[in-house]
């Protein structure tokens, strides 16, 4: 244990040392290209919760001589890195939340060679701890999904939650939500998903926020106005953690419901591809993790669970025990599943496009634009993670000094197809021509909106996305839209715009607007398609 | 067991004498030579233990180790490897015959399977009659026909007395296992259960693997997705998560006692009908012939072997003296004594079978 107080010591100048990080959020595909292998440097896909463990992996590395090189991305993306094959000699190891999805892969067998749990933390639902009396909730230890489902179908509650068909915390929620309303003994089967699926609508109404990520939803949960949230879905430690900086009246009370937990165990996982420096370094440095003085120090720095006996949960981590729900068994029930959230239980979306056809755009451009668009209509999709989803609004705002054009499309309930084909007809008539107009384009975007809202006088997740390859030339100055984007009214302001920066785009533009919105800025520089697939996660 | 001990001596002495004839060219403490083993997850605390690697250093080895599932071995690239040493005999037989080897593989240690369960729950299944409890020195046991009839009939928790007043136990009972494609102790607990639905007869053929599948099956559904290797479900259940019935090894617990290592309110629940894990090691080049040899012959190593809560087949009485002065949990240092009936384990052909069938197949 002294090596581990020195350590401790020497923590903060080792932390400038020990990560980095290649990427900030993820994206789908193709990833960044990390080094070479070197020896001593283990090249990690990974889940960006891990971004917490910088300081553990900066005492490992002075105990191990092994520098962990991180590439961020979602955890069933990671698996389909993994599974397809695009992993392999990239990468060394990967480390998510969880390696369920990745294991009912049959592709994926034998991509792995070796699984390391490294901590727990179960997901979990964060309430406004000032919103409990209100509820009648007591102090939350006694709650069950049932409850927190009833009182989102009356109104009362209001959450955040990840995207399940990309991030582990909200596919394990919507597998334990299914388990819980569904009364399933053991795994879920389709005919247990199928039973629970009318309690499952009744607690998505509730959810005001979605997001690919998420660093995005707790930021999100602070921002004040219509759209704050009474809550939050995600894991335990993440929600723990949160209340370390948050201010009093943000608090959040950490339910673990009373009818069964999903838990997250962190396998750090050797890629079966990995040489043969690699393989010994990823030894090293997985058993230094599992040594007492890291476990201990990993839980009091995360406040995620520890995974040897001899080792307690750090101060504040509940220790009373909870159900822990199975995973589905096969792809097909979990595949299943996902696409009945996005197709059929998840409220609806509106979702409005405003895309830059100036003369710049003109040629490569313009078939990237062309390409990533018609990657959303497109069929194979099994868990739904890119295409237009059945209910869902979608409008496509065409500009270049002016807005050229504005053409809404409805994707019915059933039978999507002729709908997902007019829209890719639609985008692959796209033309390049004119200045860039982005403050003018983006304020009829809100007008339309406002419009479309009024008409349909319904609630559906709504929120523009902005692709520009240039600067605003033409049309309102930023000063001008901003004083009109203040004066707009609580529940437009709400709207939030994720500007992709592609081409010659002025990012300072791009990032200011994503500021004053709540939305978030995307680089699709490297590739167009991936921001364009990354952003479905927050629509 | 007998069986393998008896090929094995006549293997021990011929081992023996080559390895005598190396050690007296070797100068001790000299050179040492270094070994690569790809191991099951179970054994990877033994092999990183300082004096496991002061030993083997001794002997003039330094091992390296890289551990998976022991089902994953026959078909994992084992290039540069001196060594396999999965947890069981069929991967042991598969890799032999993948690699052409015609050399007798040598099992150093084995290890029963046994269920842990946090107290609660022990006692809820002793309160259905679905285990015994145990009493000073004799272990709890569980029941596993009595078990296999309330999987069959879907039994939930909830109806057991007791059960009811913790929030924990609820939904089926059933055990959480390691998926049996990848890892020795989910197909060995298959192997179990086979042969118990099959009358206590060895499934040998396509009539029995008819009889015993849909409840293999079943017991494979109910778990959903399963881990790849031993590690996992353990390690889930001493964080505090997980199903409140996990099949392990008997060595993972072990380990940790002879570590004086406290677990908490962990309850070891003997099968009244186990399989063990015939610990199997795969030489693949001289070195790791050696290395397999010192593992079954090296005084110190049995030592440190039952240390690490497994049972050295050439040292009965080392298990025992490992937990010597440890009382909770309670082991059964002695299997047949305590009435723990050894269920064989099917042919390796039939044992695919058999977990094809689990799996729906």
């Amino acid at each position: 244990m002294r090596t581990t107080s020195v350590l401790r010591r020497l923590a903060p100048a080792l932390l400038v040392l020990a990560l980095a990080a290649t990427a900030c959020t993820s994206e789908p595909s193709p990833a960044p290209q990390p080094d070479p292998p070197k020896d001593g440097v283990l090249r990690v896909l990974a889940g960006s919760e891990l971004q917490d463990m910088a300081p553990v992996l900066a005492e490992a590395k002075k105990a191990t001589g092994v520098t962990v090189q991180f590439t961020w991305t979602g955890s069933l993306d990671g698996a389909d890195t993994v599974a397809s094959g695009q992993a392999d000699g990239k990468y060394d190891a990967v480390w998510f939340p969880s390696n369920h999805y990745l294991r009912l892969d049959p592709a994926a067998q034998g991509k792995l060679l070796s699984e390391t749990p490294v901590m727990t933390t179960p997901v979990a639902v964060g309430v406004r701890s000032v919103m409990l009396n209100e509820m009648g909730w007591g102090d939350g230890s006694q709650v069950t999904w049932g409850q927190l489902g009833d009182a989102a179908a009356a109104g009362r509650l209001s959450y955040g939650m990840a995207d399940p068909s990309r991030s582990n915390s909200g596919f394990s929620a919507l597998v334990a939500l299914a388990s819980a309303f569904s009364g399933a003994g053991a795994a879920l089967t389709d005919a247990d998903v199928t039973k629970a699926a009318p309690q499952l609508k009744r607690f998505f109404e509730g959810q005001k926020l979605t997001s690919g990520s998420s660093g995005w939803l707790a930021e999100a949960y602070q921002r004040p106005g219509q759209s704050r949230v009474g809550a939050l879905v995600n894991y335990e430690s993440v929600l723990l953690s949160m209340n370390r900086t948050l201010p009093a009246d943000d608090r959040l009370t950490v339910i673990r419901p009373q009818d069964g937990v999903i838990s997250a165990d962190y396998p750090f996982s050797l890629l079966a591809s990995a040489g043969q420096p690699a393989q010994d370094s990823f030894q090293r440095l997985a058993k230094y993790l599992t040594t007492a003085g890291a476990q201990q120090r990993i839980s009091e720095t995360t406040l995620r669970r520890p995974v040897t006996p001899n080792v307690a949960p750090a101060a504040g981590v509940p220790t009373d025990r909870r159900r822990e729900l199975p995973f589905p068994g096969t792809r097909a029930v979990a595949d299943g599943l996902l696409s009945s959230y996005q197709n059929d239980l998840r409220r609806p979306s509106r979702t409005v496009y405003v895309l830059d056809t100036s003369g710049s755009m003109k040629g490569p451009r313009l078939e990237a634009l062309k390409t990533a668009m018609a990657r959303l209509t497109g069929q194979q999709d099994p868990r739904g993670v890119r295409r237009f989803r059945e209910r869902e609004e979608v409008t496509l705002v065409e500009f270049a000094s002016k807005v050229k054009s504005e053409r809404t499309y409805a994707v019915p309930e059933t039978s999507p197809a002729t709908e997902l084909a007019r829209i890719e007809a639609d985008v692959r008539a796209l033309q390049a021509d004119g200045g860039t107009a982005v403050y003018s384009s983006l304020r009829e975007a809100y007008e339309l909106v406002a419009r479309q809202q009024a008409a349909a006088g319904d609630d559906r997740f709504t929120s523009i996305v902005l692709m520009t390859d240039g600067e605003s030339n033409e049309g309102l100055k930023e000063g001008e839209f901003r004083s009109w984007f203040g004066a707009l009214p609580e529940r437009q302001r709400a709207v939030p715009v994720f500007p992709i920066q592609f081409g010659d785009a002025a990012k300072a533009q791009l990032s200011g607007i994503a500021e004053l919105t709540g939305g978030k800025l995307f680089d699709g520089t490297s590739s167009l398609d991936g921001a364009f697939e990354e952003i479905r996660g927050y629509q | 067991m007998r069986r393998v001990i008896s090929v094995l001596v006549a293997v021990l002495l011929l081992c023996g004498v080559g390895y005598a004839v190396i050690r007296s060219i070797d100068p001790p403490g000299v050179t040492t030579a270094q070994v690569r083993v790809l191991i099951g997850s179970e054994k990877a605390e033994f092999f990183n233990d300082p004096e496991v690697i002061e030993e083997f250093k001794a002997k003039g080895f330094e091992v390296k180790q890289q551990t998976t599932g022991s089902w994953t071995m026959p078909t994992a690239n084992l290039d540069g490897l001196d060594l396999a040493f999965p947890a069981s005999r069929g991967p042991a037989e598969d890799i032999k015959k993948n690699k052409g080897i015609t050399a007798e593989a040598v099992t150093p240690f084995y290890s029963p399977l046994v269920v842990i369960a946090h107290k609660n729950a022990a006692d809820a299944l002793a309160n259905a009659n679905l285990a015994t409890k145990g009493t000073g020195p004799v272990p709890w046991k569980l029941q596993m026909q009595p078990y296999l009839d309330k999987v069959r009939t879907d039994t939930k928790w909830t109806s057991l007395q007791g059960a009811a007043a913790t929030g924990e136990l609820a939904g089926d009972i059933y055990l959480t296992t390691t998926d049996p494609t990848t890892s020795s102790s989910g197909a060995l607990h298959l192997a179990a259960v086979s042969y118990l639905e099959n009358g206590e007869r060895v499934v040998a053929d396509d009539a029995a693997l008819a009889k015993v599948g849909p409840l293999l099956k079943k017991l494979t559904d109910k778990q959903g997705d399963q881990k790849t290797s031993s590690d996992g479900p353990f390690k889930d259940f001493l964080s505090g998560v997980g199903n409140p019935l996990v099949l392990v090894y008997e060595s993972q617990v072990a380990s940790l006692v002879a570590h004086g290592v406290s677990t908490g309110d962990l309850v070891v629940l003997y099968p009244d009908t186990t399989v063990s894990s015939d610990h199997t090691a795969v030489g693949l080049t001289a070195n790791g012939r050696q290395v397999a040899d010192l593992l079954k012959d090296d005084p110190r190593l049995r030592e440190l072997e039952a240390k690490h809560g497994f049972r050295p087949q050439a040292d009965p009485a080392a298990f025992g003296k490992a937990l010597a002065g440890h009382s909770d949990p309670t082991f059964a240092t002695e299997l047949s004594a305590a009435g723990i009936k050894q269920a064989p384990v099917a042919s390796v052909a039939m044992l695919g079978k058999l977990v094809d069938a689990a799996k729906g197949k």
